[in-house]
Order: C-alpha cells, then structure tokens, then sequence
C-alpha cells in the first residue's frame, strides 16, 4: 500500500510529509476540575483532568516527604476506536501509557515545591485515530497549566515515522498500523530537553536523527500553540472578572 | 546536541506581560526568583513556572542584595490552608473521653475547597480548670464550632483550641431536633422543648 503517493508526495489523507494535522485546544471543559483540557490532533480527541495538590489519600503510595505525589490514569473510552469491545483501563497498553505520561509530567512538575501533596491526573481518550499518547500529554500540560501547579516549561509531544523512505510527521491511525517504525518524542520546548523518547520497530542510526529532529519540530510547533492558548484563556478570565 | 538553553528570547513579547511557563524573565545576577518562578539548572536565568502576570518588587531597605524580585501573579485562586493563628469554623464529628474531633470547612470567612481535619484536646477546651473538662458537656457531634488553630499538629489533623470567650459553639441542635439559644457560656436552651443542654458556648457579640 503505498502511504505516500509517488507522483503527488502527499499521504492518504492529503497531507504533506512534514505536514501535521489540525489541533485544536480548550481550556477549562470540567468545571469540577481544578484544572482540564480538551486536545484535538486531527481526529483523534482527547479530554485531561487535573486535581491537586491535594492531601494524599492513600499514605501507602506516599515514597518521598519532600515531594508531591503525580498520579495518572490514562483510560480510553469504549466508544473511541473502531469495534467497541475494549476494557477502558487495567489492560497492559493502558497501564504502560499511564506510566509513561506520569514520568514525563512529573520531569517537569516543580514537586518539591508542593510536599505531602497529590496531584491527580486523569486523562481519557474520546476518539483515537494514531497519536493518542502525544495528543494525552499535550492535554496534560494544558490541565496543569490551568490548575495552575508550578511547571518549569511547557510540555509538548509529537510522533513521527518512516514510510515508502519518507519521514513522516504526526502518523494517524492507518499509518501507525502499516508496520513502520513509530517515534514519539516529548519535549521541553524552551528549555529544549528532552523527556520522552520511546520508539517501535528498528530504524538505523542516521534515519533515526532525521525521523527524531522532524518530531522535535513538530513538538515546537504544538508547543507555540498550547503557548496561545493559554495566554488568550488568561486574557479571557482577565476580561470577565473585569480587571 | 540538545542541551542548549535559549537565552534569547525577549522580555515582554508581544508587548503585555502575561507570561506561561517555562518563559525567560530574567538574569539571575539581575533578579531574585519569587513565588511562580524559579532558577534555571544552569543558575544563571530566572524563568516563570506559572501561567500569569509578571509582578516585579524593589528589594527590602537594609538587605545587603539589591536585586529585586520578580514573581508571577497566576489566575487561579486556591482554597483557603489553615495556618496557626488564624480562626476557622469547624463541625464537630466525633467526642471522646479526652479530646473532640471537627471537619474545619472556613478558614477566616473563606470556605475551603476540601475539609480539613482538626482535633480539639481537652486541655485545649477552656482556659481555666482544664483537667476538669468534660468533653461531652462541651460539645456534641453536629456541633458548629469557632475555634482558633494552635498548630499545624501531627500527621492526622490540625490542633484547635476554643480556650477563649469568643471561641466555642456557635450553632448547636438539641436532640428533639431544634436550634438551640445560648442562656450562658456554658448552656443552651432548646426553644421547641425548654431543655437546657451544657456546651462550651461562645460570646458572640
């Protein structure tokens, strides 16, 4: 199958190689919450909501006196791929996504500004269509900011791949199932670190710089527009309490 | 290859200064890192770990280091903490022989977001004859108390102390079920039934 077209250079879905897909970020969506987002990456949706700092509900899981404790529970809802029969969380692919998003925010969570505290992160995929790691940290970031927690920077994730030798940014779901080589990368943009890097699939060594830089630009980019929209909530709520 | 920090963004983009985390704010040589910013691993630049507004404040007369302090002013408002010395209102759950545990919900006429937990001893009770305290003559549970907070105490609760007049039950209800009067600092009478009942009551003026 040939998921870039050798006479135009576009993807299935229209899309240039070093095109990403359309995203689309909401602030504020749980008002329960003490901070939640909505993140749309194409078509693949995803809803995060955060609580905290708290008191720590279970003293067991409390390792570290001076720091806050950073959970996370990444779930999928039944209705969000294409057959329904699928257990929401507690299956090995959730589980391993929950830890992955957990060590990244928790890379870039100030905790030890916050001891004997819990911040809660609970982020659940409404459609997936490829990417909904990346999509899942993005809405993360977005939550904490509007719950306001200390940060040291944005974080932003972004997947890339390698199809009919031709890098590719931001694979959906029909390019991620061809079997290609998945890179997802999670960055801090300003600072410029790296916290997330995780790939399938072999890939040699310089293919891999060019697959990996392509993502970490993709990263920038997002991170540009998380940096939007949150300065036009901030200005939004500056507006209604009227200051 | 990818540990360089950018310096160079410019201070005050776009002309207004809001500013998301991770933004550079400054030298540290020129400024101190207040609340909602922090120094950078390198140490050498301040940079913002709050989404808000930049607030620079001129260093305290008399301190040997004149750089001023900039600090991020965020949006979101947070529940109210107890801290010591400050008056909470609190409902008492649970009596026993020697101390009374109460669910603080307002800390200085602001709810909190979740309950806080707190214990009244029973030393802590009364100012005088504190060994002869009688911790179900002085409250009961369903009790609505204003005390103030001693300590921030052990791992379980906050201590709290009613040892003063204006300290105490504020709003009790009688077992036949009606809100009952205060006729002294220690007893209140029930309207529906004439019942008198012994609290620890507070002179509210």
């Amino acid at each position: 199958m040939e998921y870039v077209n050798p006479l135009t250079g576009l993807r299935i879905d229209g899309r240039r190689p070093t095109e990403m897909r359309h995203l689309k970020g909401q602030i504020g969506v749980v008002s329960k919450a003490d901070g939640s987002a909505l993140f749309e990456m194409g078509n693949t949706r995803v809803i995060a909501a955060v609580y905290g700092p708290r008191q720590v509900q279970n003293k067991a899981q409390q390792m570290n006196n001076n720091e806050a404790l950073v959970r996370c529970e990444y779930s999928m809802a039944n209705f969000s791929t294409g057959d329904r029969a699928r257990k929401p969380k507690g299956d090995r692919r959730s589980t391993e996504i929950s830890l992955v998003i957990r060590q990244t925010m928790e890379a870039c969570i100030l905790t030890k500004l916050m001891p004997r505290s819990q911040i809660d992160i609970f982020v659940q995929v409404l459609q997936a269509d490829g990417g909904t790691r990346s999509a899942c940290i993005n809405a993360a970031t977005l939550a904490l900011a509007d719950a306001g927690i200390p940060m040291r920077d944005i974080v932003t994730s972004c997947s890339a791949g390698y199809l009919c030798t031709t890098p590719l940014l931001d694979l959906n779901y029909a390019e991620d199932s061809a079997g290609g080589p998945d890179v997802t990368v999670g960055i801090l943009a300003k600072m410029d670190k790296v916290t997330l890097l995780q790939m399938d699939a072999k890939l040699p060594l310089d293919t891999f710089e060019t697959v990996m830089q392509l993502a970490i630009e993709g990263c920038k980019a997002i991170a540009q527009y998380i940096r939007e929209i949150i300065l036009q909530n901030t200005k939004q709520l500056e507006c209604r309490r009227g200051s | 290859m990818v540990g360089m920090v950018i310096e160079r963004d410019s201070v005050g983009e776009e002309g207004d200064d809001v500013v998301t985390p991770g933004e550079f704010l400054g030298k540290a040589t020129d400024f101190i890192a207040g609340k909602g910013a922090y120094v950078s691993p390198n140490g050498r630049s301040v940079r913002a770990c709050l989404t808000g507004r930049r607030k620079v404040t001129a260093p305290p007369p008399g301190s040997n280091d004149n750089r001023s302090t900039i600090e991020i002013v965020g949006h979101k408002a947070h529940g109210a903490v107890p801290q010591p010395g400050s008056i909470v209102i609190a409902r008492v759950t649970k009596v026993m022989a020697r101390n009374a545990s109460a669910d603080i919900m307002c800390v200085d006429s602001k709810a909190v977001k979740e309950k806080f937990s707190g214990i009244i001893r029973q030393q802590d009770v009364r100012a005088t004859e504190i060994d002869k305290v009688d911790m179900y003559q002085s409250f009961r549970p369903g009790d609505i108390v204003r005390a103030l907070v001693l300590s921030l105490g052990d791992a379980r609760a906050y201590y709290l102390s009613t040892a003063k007049n204006e300290l105490g039950v504020v709003s009790a209800h009688s077992i036949s079920g009606g809100t009952m009067v205060p006729i002294s600092w220690t007893e209140m009478q029930c309207p529906l039934t004439g019942q008198i009942e012994q609290r620890k009551v507070a002179k509210v003026d």
